[in-house]
């Protein structure tokens, strides 16, 4: 069964505003090909301890610091690499019962 | 728009040396103040090399409050790769380098070289054969370069 609201996705990195940001641009497409309705916001790691997002997406060495924020936490190591990215979020949307 | 600066051939001894190298050509441009590429550097030394967006790929960047003046974006091919302490996309042959004065302005411009690097800026870059061609492959990567 699908989410019967807008996802709310959270792309994250160190500053928050450069690598976060092409991470958004990377997951926005993945989302759109998927036909995922989706929210993606990025931001640095301190900013997203106070936030409570469905997906949270980012490097390992800050999703770490920030596991237990989301339901889903994915951990990638390229930013642009959108085919990647797509079949994680399938797989993990999937088991979450978020992909109709 | 988005006026871009690129190096080539640049020695650096380690990721600072590369950090800061890559930093300075935004300085040199007056896109950035004198303590942009020290930010830059500590961006890393507290967070790690995520940075290292892509395989042999870095984004040089601080907060515009570090220095930012204009949103420009910078090149720089290395002579030798150097190693930043990535997990799985060392080690580094190009940074790209950014700044902007402000958290918003630069949305579009990273949201170009976003898209061009998905299709493939970076292959365009390291077959560049010198300066002036880094400079044409970042340039028509971006929205009014």
């Amino acid at each position: 069964m699908a989410l019967d609201r807008q996802l709310e996705i959270l792309a994250v990195c160190g500053v928050g505003m450069g690598s976060s940001l092409m991470l958004k641009m990377t997951a926005e497409d993945a989302l759109r090909s998927l036909g995922v309705d989706a929210r993606v916001e990025n931001t640095d790691v301190s900013t997203a301890r106070g936030m409570a997002p469905d997906v949270v997406i980012g490097q390992g060495m800050h999703t770490g610091e920030i596991a237990g924020l989301a339901p889903v936490v994915i951990t990638i190591s390229d930013f642009l690499d959108k085919e990647g990215l797509e079949a994680r979020l399938r797989e993990r949307l999937a088991e979450q019962g978020w992909l109709s | 728009m988005t006026v871009t600066v690129a190096a080539d051939g640049v020695a650096a001894a380690g990721w600072r040396e590369a950090v800061r190298e890559a930093a300075s050509a935004l300085v040199g441009a007056g896109a950035a103040g004198e303590g942009y590429p020290d930010a830059c550097v500590r961006v890393v030394e507290e967070n790690g090399p995520y940075i290292v967006l892509a395989k042999g790929l870095a984004l040089v960047h601080a907060r515009p409050e570090e220095g930012g003046l204009a949103v420009r974006v910078g090149v720089t091919r290395l002579a030798a790769p150097v190693e930043f302490g990535h997990p799985d996309n060392d080690p580094v042959d190009l940074l790209l380098s950014f700044c902007t004065p402000d958290p918003g302005v630069h949305v579009g411009t990273l949201a170009a070289l976003a898209r061009a690097l998905s299709a493939g800026l970076a292959d365009r870059l390291r077959a560049a054969p010198d300066r002036e061609g880094l400079a044409r492959a970042l340039k028509e990567a971006l929205p009014d370069g």
